[in-house]
């Protein structure tokens, strides 16, 4: 094969990796920097490397200011994600399933609250909480944190319903099973991989939130308000690249179980990869 | 059939009693509908409200156009709302140039790489953005790690300020914050794209961008669209990225609005430009939704 045609070939392909490895790199290239500079025995991040330590991982753990926020995170990333989970899964089967006038309208308010910006929400939030004089803290973070984030659970577990064909539901039925056997055997194991996945993205969403928090948390601070803060004063930024680090590979962990988690439930139902990717891709769209 | 009607299945399964007919819907929507009801939809209200509403020191308040007027007429807040047009532009634009060949290898190219690189942009998505904020101010900065790695190579003699502190920066770290949400839907729409469209195209004698323009662009239109809802949006509220990476020049209407309502305490003129930007958003979100649409032949 003459060289140039060769070429030709071989271009699409050199270019499809280096677009890849770019983006992988712009995406993942500072956050690992930043966990390696975590080990830089220096209290400003630059060059030259000074030398491994691990101290600025045991500051951050004495920092009562990372470790509340951190605490607090995960306490109202659990409880959204539970409530978003029960709340979802119940307007989904009911969007999905039950006829009823004005559905289109519930459905199109549901899907409204992932349209409006979080800023909005949030300023919203914050009026709404001064008019009904409940004061500002980790409960009304919690609240608003549901009801942006008990939507996006509707969307992934409504897809995953729609895929799935009711006349198995009907068909229990017939055969003399009660409501709750037919959801127990047959509709949970059918949606357990998207239920997975709403777990996933609900926790993800409401740690990562940082807008909604800001406005509603009074002087209760989440992570993603402590770091906002830290970096506006631009002070202690060593033990804010320790917390990071954590952070950051906890959530790996987090997405990395989970997925493997759902594979295995897809799996053993004869699914495929393929599925299990749907229902991530699913989620987005 | 010998087979009474009462007991063929319906689609709503058998033929409800007029009590279930209520009571079913009742069970699973109230929840729901309620906590949307109270912590959305009465919320926005109130903000609508009180962007028509003034009140002064003296406790007086009442109706008013004027929180807008103020807003409309102010040339400082028109040119911050450019600068945010052209940031968000500009982001989306760049993220728009990466993410369509992205989510073609994706599709088409990555073959055994496809879900783990799938994985990966999600990932990078639940990645804290905080976190990614805090890495690209460390990167970018007079004293950052790219400034320090050309100084140390002897390339540059003094550290490059351009990097940080203005609509640069705040463009770079807007636009990775966001991949994820533009790659997928398209990626998603290019899925459906049947690939042997592209070997009759090239069988045909089209070439490569005539086949990107003609065969693939029209088919992921409607993916293309939703990406920009989902980013496009998002994009010209975001406060903490400018506050951060942002310096002066950086300043957004997202800054804005927390300025108003954090250190100003100004609930009305706040909660009047929040009004405006979802009045922009929700026209905005409209026109792509009905694109989507038109383009997907209706459905």
């Amino acid at each position: 094969m003459p060289l140039s045609r060769r070429i030709q070939r071989a271009l699409p392909n050199a270019l499809s990796i280096a677009l890849t490895g770019l983006v992988l790199l712009i995406l993942f290239g500072p956050v690992l920097l930043l966990a390696l500079f975590s080990f830089n025995d220096s209290t400003v991040i630059s060059l030259p490397w000074e030398g491994f330590t691990t101290r600025w991982y045991s500051e951050a753990l004495n920092d009562d200011g990372a470790m509340t926020a951190i605490g607090n995170s995960v306490m109202v990333a659990s409880i959204v994600t539970l409530a978003s989970l029960v709340l979802g899964t119940l307007a989904s089967w009911g969007l999905t399933r039950i006829p009823f006038r004005g559905r289109p309208l519930v459905a199109g308010v549901h899907g409204a609250v992932l349209v409006v910006p979080w800023l909005i929400i949030g300023v919203s939030g914050l009026i709404f909480f001064s008019q009904i004089e409940m004061s500002l803290s980790l409960q009304t973070i919690i609240l608003m944190h549901i009801v942006v984030t008990f939507p996006l659970v509707v969307a992934v577990v409504s897809a995953g319903l729609i895929r799935f064909n009711p006349s198995l539901e009907e068909a229990a039925i017939d055969m003399g099973a009660s409501q709750l056997q037919m959801m127990r055997y047959i509709v949970l194991p059918q949606i357990a991989p998207s239920l997975a996945a709403a777990a996933i993205f609900a926790f993800a969403w409401s740690f990562n939130n940082f807008e909604i928090s800001f406005f509603t948390g009074g002087f209760e601070q989440t992570f993603p308000v402590w770091v906002y803060g830290v970096l506006r004063h631009s002070s202690n930024l060593p033990v804010v690249n320790a917390a990071s680090t954590v952070i950051a590979f906890a959530q790996v962990l987090l997405v990395f179980g989970l997925w493997y988690g759902m594979r295995l439930m897809t799996k053993r139902r004869g699914g495929t990869d393929r599925d299990a990717a749907e229902l991530v891709t699913g989620a987005v769209r | 059939m010998g087979v009474p009607a009462a007991h063929v299945p319906t689609v709503a399964g058998e033929r409800p009693s007029r009590f279930s007919k209520l009571l079913r819907p009742f069970a699973f929507m109230s929840m729901p509908t309620a906590v949307l009801v109270l912590l959305f939809l009465v919320p926005m209200g109130i903000l609508v409200y009180f962007s028509f509403q003034y009140g002064d020191l003296t406790g007086q308040s009442g109706f008013t156009f004027s929180n807008f007027s103020d807003i409309l007429s102010d040339p400082l807040y028109r040119e911050i709302a450019l600068t945010t047009f052209e940031i968000a532009t500009i982001a989306m634009i760049a993220q728009l140039i990466v993410g369509i060949p992205l989510a073609y290898v994706l599709a088409y190219k990555a073959g055994r790489f496809e879900l783990p690189l799938l994985l990966a942009l999600v990932l990078a998505d639940e990645l804290n953005p905080m976190v990614r904020i805090y890495a690209w101010r460390m990167l970018l900065g007079r004293e950052g790690l790219i400034n320090e790695a050309l100084t140390s190579i002897g390339l540059i003699d003094a550290p490059i300020d351009a990097l940080l502190f203005n609509k640069f920066s705040v463009i770079v770290v807007l636009s990775t914050s966001y991949l994820t949400y533009t790659v997928i839907p398209i990626y998603a729409s290019m899925k459906a794209v049947d690939a042997g469209l592209f070997e009759a195209a090239r069988d045909m004698g089209a070439g490569w961008f005539t086949t990107f323009r003609r065969v693939l662009l029209p088919l992921i239109a409607p993916g293309i669209f939703i990406a920009l809802l989902l980013v496009y949006v998002p994009l010209f509220t975001d406060f903490a990225a400018p506050t951060l990476v942002g310096g002066t020049t950086g300043y957004m209407l997202g800054n804005v609005v927390s300025d108003l309502v954090l250190e100003n305490g100004n609930l009305n003129a706040g909660a009047a430009m929040s009004f405006l930007m979802l009045l922009a958003a929700a026209l905005f979100s409209l026109v792509a939704y009905q694109l989507s649409r038109v383009k997907q032949g209706g459905k």
